[in-house]
């Protein structure tokens, strides 16, 4: 990890909200005038990208570890990363099947939503993966303080996505006639949603556990894995609405 | 704490007790619902199932104490209790049938639930949770557990990947007696044209739960032998993430109890398959096999993310990918399939519990659903995971023939490779399950091509291994015997695969005893036979004691030709017309006396299982110890003495060779 | 040397193992009798498959054996076997030939199927209904049977249409099979070519009593399957003609016995996938929502008609399939025939 670059990495962690915040507006502009779902994908896969590569810091897997001792914390370190990685591999093929259940049952119709709404759970959600990351780097710097206000200020977002989908969202699609029971289009659309509110929900848990064990002292600049895990875990959600978003809010006919 | 508090005596007497009490709670709980007292619920399949339960916390009591297990299953029986007591009350606050027995408890929102957090509070109550519970609380928790000493410790959580690994053996064994003892009872309805001793529904139930039941035994016998293996041929201390893995192996024992719960709740008639919309109209027994299916596939998902780490991150020095054992590629080729496809069978079955739990009509074709949907998602993941079953085998094949030829295993790297093609093609082929099923048609050709591509790397490895027996010096003890019978029969079933593979013929063989003839062949070659060689081969590292040779002969030599009967005669019946999944059969087929043979043959198989388990039994008595290099193995978990030490190797090995040079002379393969 | 003799007395027995394999098996007569047009392509095909089977068979199981025999330890000799590793060209000749052998196989499949997938524009429609569990066949003459008649060497295109779950039509002699679907017509393409009788069998697991699920099919000359339409259309239509005047409760029971009724309802009081029909007319009957209902005229052709509707107390919803083909007249016949069940 590099210490010396920390306010850079913040910079960078600007840097790249910014340009995603640009591509969703793009997205949203793209799908207003002629929802071709190929810019679409292109958008999402640059958005993915960007999120996985400098949010998620992909490349730490690729750093080799000269470290043979198997006690050792940075030994342990690179090991928990690559499940964390597998692990989130596996979590993909759910989302990957409810997606293309999505296009099965549905085509390139959607379902009729709140577009305004849809945008501002997804800048919500955006802007919580700033903070988060904002947030890691500052334990890296051994900045708690930082680390606290950053982190819950996260928790607070990710909670507003949270509400945003299921206490306004889905009362507000049940209203327009898309219910849980009533078609296979409600059926997926609380579907797809639900399992990403349960992540999410599961994430503000990660979170609210490494908050209060960093106000126990628990953390420290040097070691902070739960610190990694909680956030990369929180980014991969992202990375998740990055798909959904478009395939829910943006793609196809509406019905 | 550690004083053995019972006796194996004290548990046959408190399994009796269990189970007449839990008959006698039924039969009471029976007659207060329905007001009157009728004999014919003596044969009441949910009092029987209450009185099995019961009698196995009974046995499990006498024998342990309230230790491990028997707080696991106490937890789990209470949690689903309360979980439907919550949706159950939760119903009531929003309606009015509080005192009404029918709906209190008992409808399928709360069985559902109760049925989930039962497995959680199983997994709190045995104690699998409480090392996360302290992290996420910030406490620290010892990196090494010492285990009790003694068989105890085989009943609690254990860190020891040889521990979870003889765990897993153990409740594999259990679980292929349970969905064999099924199978004798719908291969005795089956054994004459006429419906003579089972109901139809009762006849459905037992055959589906045979499939998974046989299946989930599947998944956990190669946890089994990956979870005891795979650390010492790489020689590392133990597997990557230790409470992981007893994680995983816990969550497969809730997940039992689910499965065979769906016989008390009705039972269901959907075939292994679970499609809708027939599972959508089955009884609630349905839900509880998604549930258990559901639940076990964590225990794939965790044990395969834990496996890949571990070999990628552990290997001893010198432990190149093309120099580590055979085996250890096939668990990688295996895991990479369980890690990420088990997702979706859990995404169809769970998609298809909600379909029943909240209306979503996903694969209702009224609402606009599709229930095609449901079986591509299902085959994502099973058809894969036929791969799951026979890669470790063929692996435990190619690891031990070199030994019993005394030269190297022919075309290692092929070998090694092909287990990845297999894998990777696999994920290709799921809709060869389909061709009948009404999906786009001019998708049947392409899956057809890449069906039979799987022949290929198949291909590789038996040439592979006939060429390593050519020119060996071959010896036939038995896990060299059930390697060979299993390469023969898996050989049958392999060739039998391409004419379900390519559609046209496929249209007739589809749902036939053919295909049912097809799988035994391969999971029973792939599968059960190198499963046995395994045990037999490993045993003695395990115990310190070899299995007699004599009743393992016996083993082999009645289900050899009792299982090629059985399955022979299946394909041969299948082609002239019998159906798949159907409790009576025309008479006018005149099939009778196939059956009859089958069924047989069946109880021959049956028989030798019985062999093997008093063989277990006979050679724990015996004292003769066999604690050096039985097999005289160039491998390095037979070059420290048997049964393997705690802590494994003392000093890490290095590797300073190649795995399989049998007949080089003065090559060895690690340094100790 | 060694090595040329061991391998020419395996080459010899490959043949021997090979050839005796598949006339074994072919002398054993692998398949039913093939009774379609359809049915001779994919005989073919899987002859040249039981061909390759026992060829392959032979490949590996030949030198196996011979290996087990030959080189297995003598008593005493306690050296190892050859140190042979590999061979690269070899591992690649068996990877090759297999795969070549896999892309024929592919390619004949696909011209295979497109053999009996062949159509023809001149076919026969006849509408084919599964439910739990039981056939119907509707004829473009305007009658339904229960017994599927067909013209012999004639194409006939089956359009199929589940009322509740899969199914699955398989006549064995007619080798194809083709699942039935809920909410979608799927088409079976069949020629029968040999007079005779069969009967379709449910291939897809529908539930209790698919074993069951199964129909007559009578393979007949065309005169006699015209004088049988014109028959069938000569009773439908005074069958029309008279349930338009009075409900009969004599139709009614052959409804009941040949529409599928009978699968769930017993005469005789007993408890079957649906309620008995004993005594079912003015009784009060118990709904699952708590309510009850009499059991009058109206009700009993609401629970044909839309069987969703109301449902009886202790049963699955949705459970009975919704019989929408049932003209009115036989709706009134069948209530007028639940009423004499006193
Ligand atoms: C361990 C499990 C296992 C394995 C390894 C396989 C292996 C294969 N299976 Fe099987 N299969 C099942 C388990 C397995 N199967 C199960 C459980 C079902 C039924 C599920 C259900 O409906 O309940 C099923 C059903 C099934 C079907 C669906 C049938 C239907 O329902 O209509 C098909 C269709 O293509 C198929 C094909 C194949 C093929 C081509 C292989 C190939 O991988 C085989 C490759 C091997 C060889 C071919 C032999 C060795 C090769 C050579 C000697 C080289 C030369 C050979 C040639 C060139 C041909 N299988
Ligand atoms: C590994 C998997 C596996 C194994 C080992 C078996 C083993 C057997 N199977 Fe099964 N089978 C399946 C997997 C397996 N099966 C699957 C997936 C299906 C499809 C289900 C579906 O269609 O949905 C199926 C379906 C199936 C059918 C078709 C049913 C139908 O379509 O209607 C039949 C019919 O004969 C059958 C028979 C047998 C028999 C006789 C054995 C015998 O080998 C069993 C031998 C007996 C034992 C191994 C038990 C021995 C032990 C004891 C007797 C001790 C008992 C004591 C105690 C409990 C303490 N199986
Ligand atoms: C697959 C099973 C099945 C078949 C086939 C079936 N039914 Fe039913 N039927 C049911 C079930 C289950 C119920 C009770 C649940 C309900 O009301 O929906 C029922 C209810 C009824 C009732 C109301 C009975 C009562 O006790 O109130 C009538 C009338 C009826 N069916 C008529 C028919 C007729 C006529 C046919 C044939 C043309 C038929 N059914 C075929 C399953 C079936
Ligand atoms: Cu209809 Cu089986
Ligand atoms: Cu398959």
């Amino acid at each position: 990890m590099n210490h010396e670059n920390h306010s850079g990495s913040l910079y960078q962690g600007l840097v790249i909200f910014v340009i995603l915040a640009f591509l969703t507006a793009v997205e949203y502009f793209i799908a207003i005038t002629n929802a071709s779902v190929l810019l679409l994908s292109i958008v999402a896969f640059i958005k993915v990208g960007l999120v996985m590569y400098y949010y998620m810091h992909v490349y730490k897997l690729a750093q080799e570890d000269d470290e043979h001792d198997h006690h050792s914390y940075a030994w342990k370190l690179a090991t928990n990363r690559l499940g964390l990685w597998l692990f989130l591999l596996s979590d993909s093929f759910v989302f990957g099947g409810l997606f293309i259940s999505r296009f099965n049952l549905l085509g390139f119709t959607r379902p009729p939503l709140n577009q305004f709404l849809g945008l501002i759970v997804t800048t919500v959600l955006l802007i919580s993966s700033f903070f988060m990351n904002r947030g890691e780097t500052q334990m890296a710097r051994g900045d708690r303080k930082g680390f606290m206000l950053s982190t819950a200020i996260t928790f607070l977002l990710g909670l507003g996505f949270l509400v945003g989908v299921v206490f306004i969202e889905w009362p507000n699609a049940a209203a327009e006639g898309l219910t849980v029971s009533g078609s296979a289009a409600g059926g997926i659309f609380y579907m797809m949603t639900g399992m990403h509110a349960f992540h999410v929900l599961t994430g503000l848990i990660f979170l609210v556990i490494i908050l209060r064990n960093t106000a126990r002292g628990h953390y420290s600049a040097e070691k902070h894995w739960a610190v990694e895990a909680a956030a990369v875990y929180w980014h991969f959600i992202d990375v998740v609405w990055i798909f959904f978003y478009p395939a829910l809010y943006l793609i196809g006919k509406l019905m | 704490m550690n004083r053995s508090p019972g006796s194996f005596s004290r548990a046959v007497l408190f399994l009796f007790v269990g189970l007449l009490a839990g008959l006698g709670l039924g039969i009471l709980l029976h007659t207060l619902t329905s007001g009157v007292f009728n004999a014919t619920y003596f044969a009441d399949i949910p009092s029987w199932m209450l009185g099995f339960l019961l009698g196995t916390l009974g046995f499990f009591y006498g024998l342990l104490g309230y230790f491990g297990v028997v707080r696991g299953l106490i937890f789990q029986v209470l949690g689903t209790l309360l979980g439907a007591g919550l949706v159950s009350a939760v119903r009531a606050l929003l309606k009015t049938s509080f005192f009404d027995l029918a709906t209190f408890g008992l409808t399928e929102p709360a069985w559902v639930f109760g049925g989930l957090v039962g497995a959680v509070a199983f997994l709190a109550g045995v104690g699998a949770l409480s090392d996360w519970w302290k992290w996420a609380r910030g406490e620290e928790t010892h990196d090494h557990h010492e285990d009790i000493p003694g068989w105890r410790k085989y009943f609690g959580v254990s860190l020891d990947h040889k521990v979870i690994g003889i765990q897993y053996t153990f409740t594999s064994l259990l679980l292929l007696s349970v969905g064999g003892l099924f199978a004798l009872i719908f291969r005795t309805e089956l054994a004459k044209s006429g419906l003579d001793i089972i109901s139809l529904n009762f006849y459905n139930t037992l055959m589906s739960l045979h499939g998974m039941v046989m299946i989930v035994s599947i998944l956990v016998g190669i946890a089994g032998v990956i979870n005891y293996l795979v650390p010492l041929l790489i020689g590392a201390q133990d597997m990557a993430f230790p409470r992981l893995n007893a994680f995983s192996y816990w969550v497969a024992v809730p997940a039992a109890v689910l499965l065979l719960a769906s016989l008390g709740l009705g039972g269901f008639d959907t075939g292994w398959t679970g499609y809708p919309p027939l599972a959508s109209r089955a009884p609630v027994g349905i839900q509880m096999f998604y549930l258990g299916v559901w639940v076990a596939g964590w225990s794939s998902i965790l044990g395969a993310l834990n496996l890949i780490v571990t070999v990628l991150r552990m290997r001893a020095k010198g432990m190149t990918a093309f120099r580590m054992p055979i085996f250890v590629w096939a668990s990688l080729a295996t895991s990479i399939i369980s890690l990420t496809a088990t997702q979706l069978i859990g995404l169809s079955f769970q998609m298809s519990m909600f379909q029943r739990l909240f209306g979503m009509p996903f694969f209702d074709a009224a609402k606009g659903g599709n229930p095609v949907l449901f079986q591509h998602l299902f085959w994502f993941y099973s058809h894969p995971a036929v791969y799951v079953f026979v890669l470790p085998g063929l692996g435990i094949i190619s690891e031990l023939l070199p030994v019993f030829v005394r030269k190297p295993l022919f075309g290692y790297r092929w070998v090694a490779l092909s287990s990845i093609g297999i894998a990777l093609v696999g994920f290709l082929v799921w809709a060869h399950h389909m061709f009948t099923s009404g999906m786009n048609e001019y998708l049947r050709v392409p899956f057809m091509y890449s069906t039979l591509l799987v022949a290929v790397p198949t291909g590789v490895k038996f040439f592979s291994w006939v060429a390593t027996l050519y020119k060996g010096k071959i010896t036939t003890p038995v896990p060299m015997l059930f390697v060979l019978g299993g390469i023969v029969v898996f050989l049958m079933g392999g060739l039998s695969g391409p004419p379900n593979a390519t559609v046209s013929t496929d249209l007739h063989l589809h749902d036939t005893y053919f295909i049912v003839g097809h799988f035994h062949d391969t999971m029973f070659g792939g599968y059960i036979f190198p499963f046995f060689a395994a045990l037999y081969y490993w045993f003695p590292k395990a115990t310190g004691k070899r299995l007699n040779e004599t009743l393992g002969k016996w083993h082999f030599w009645l289900m050899t030709p009792s299982f090629l009967i059985l399955t022979l005669f299946m394909m041969r019946v299948g082609l002239l017309g019998m159906r798949r999944r159907i409790a009576d059969y025309d008479p006018a087929l005149g099939f009778d006396p196939w059956h009859l043979a089958m069924t047989i043959a069946a109880f021959g198989i049956a028989l030798a299982v019985l062999i093997f388990f008093y063989n277990i039994y006979k050679t724990l008595k015996s004292d003769q110890m066999a604690t050096g290099n039985i097999w005289n193995s160039r491998s390095p978990e037979w070059q420290v003495p048997s049964p393997m030490p705690a802590h494994n190797y003392d000093h890490e090995f290095e590797v300073v060779g190649e795995p399989y040079d049998y007949g080089l002379p003065g090559s060895t393969y690690v340094k100790m | 040397m060694q090595n040329m003799r061991h391998y020419v007395i395996m080459a010899v027995l490959v043949v021997v193992v090979a050839v005796l394999t598949y006339s074994g098996l072919n002398s054993l007569g692998l398949m039913p009798v093939a009774a379609s047009a359809q049915a001779l392509p994919i005989d073919w095909l899987f002859d040249l498959q039981v061909k390759a089977m026992a060829f392959f068979f032979a490949v590996v199981i030949v030198p196996l054996a011979y290996s087990l025999i030959v080189f297995r330890r003598r008593d005493g000799d306690t050296s190892e076997g050859e140190h042979i590793e590999g061979n690269t060209p070899l591992e690649l000749t068996w990877t090759a030939i297999p795969l070549v052998i896999v892309i024929a196989m592919g390619y004949i499949g696909a011209s295979n199927l497109a053999q009996i997938r062949a159509v023809d524009p001149q076919a026969a429609q006849i509408k084919v209904t599964g439910f739990q569990w039981g056939w119907r066949f509707e004829y473009p003459q305007g009658f339904t049977s229960n017994t599927l008649y067909l013209p012999a060497d004639q194409q006939v295109v089956l359009q199929m249409e589940s009322l509740d779950v899969l199914h699955s039509f398989w006549v064995p002699e007619f080798r194809l099979k083709q699942d039935l679907v809920p909410g979608r017509i799927t088409e079976y393409r069949i020629t029968p070519t040999r007079v005779g009788d069969y009967k379709v069998r449910c291939a897809e697991i529908c539930g209790t009593s698919h074993a069951y699920m199964e129909a007559p099919v009578k393979v007949v000359s065309r005169a006699d399957y015209d004088i049988w339409v014109a028959d069938q259309t000569a009773q439908a239509q005074a069958a029309a003609a008279a349930s338009a005047g009075q409900p009969d409760a004599g139709r009614g029971r052959t409804l009941y016995e040949e529409s599928g009724c009978k699968a769930c309802h017993s005469l005789d009081g007993s408890k079957g996938v649906g309620p008995t029909w004993k005594g079912l007319f003015e009784e009060s009957v118990a709904l699952a929502d708590g309510t009850s209902v009499t059991a009058d005229e109206a009700y009993l052709i609401e629970s044909i008609k839309m069987p969703g509707a109301k449902t009886v107390e202790g049963y699955p919803p949705n459970a009975m399939p919704s019989f929408t083909y049932l003209k009115d007249g036989q709706v009134a016949d069948l209530v007028a025939f639940i009423k004499t069940l006193k």
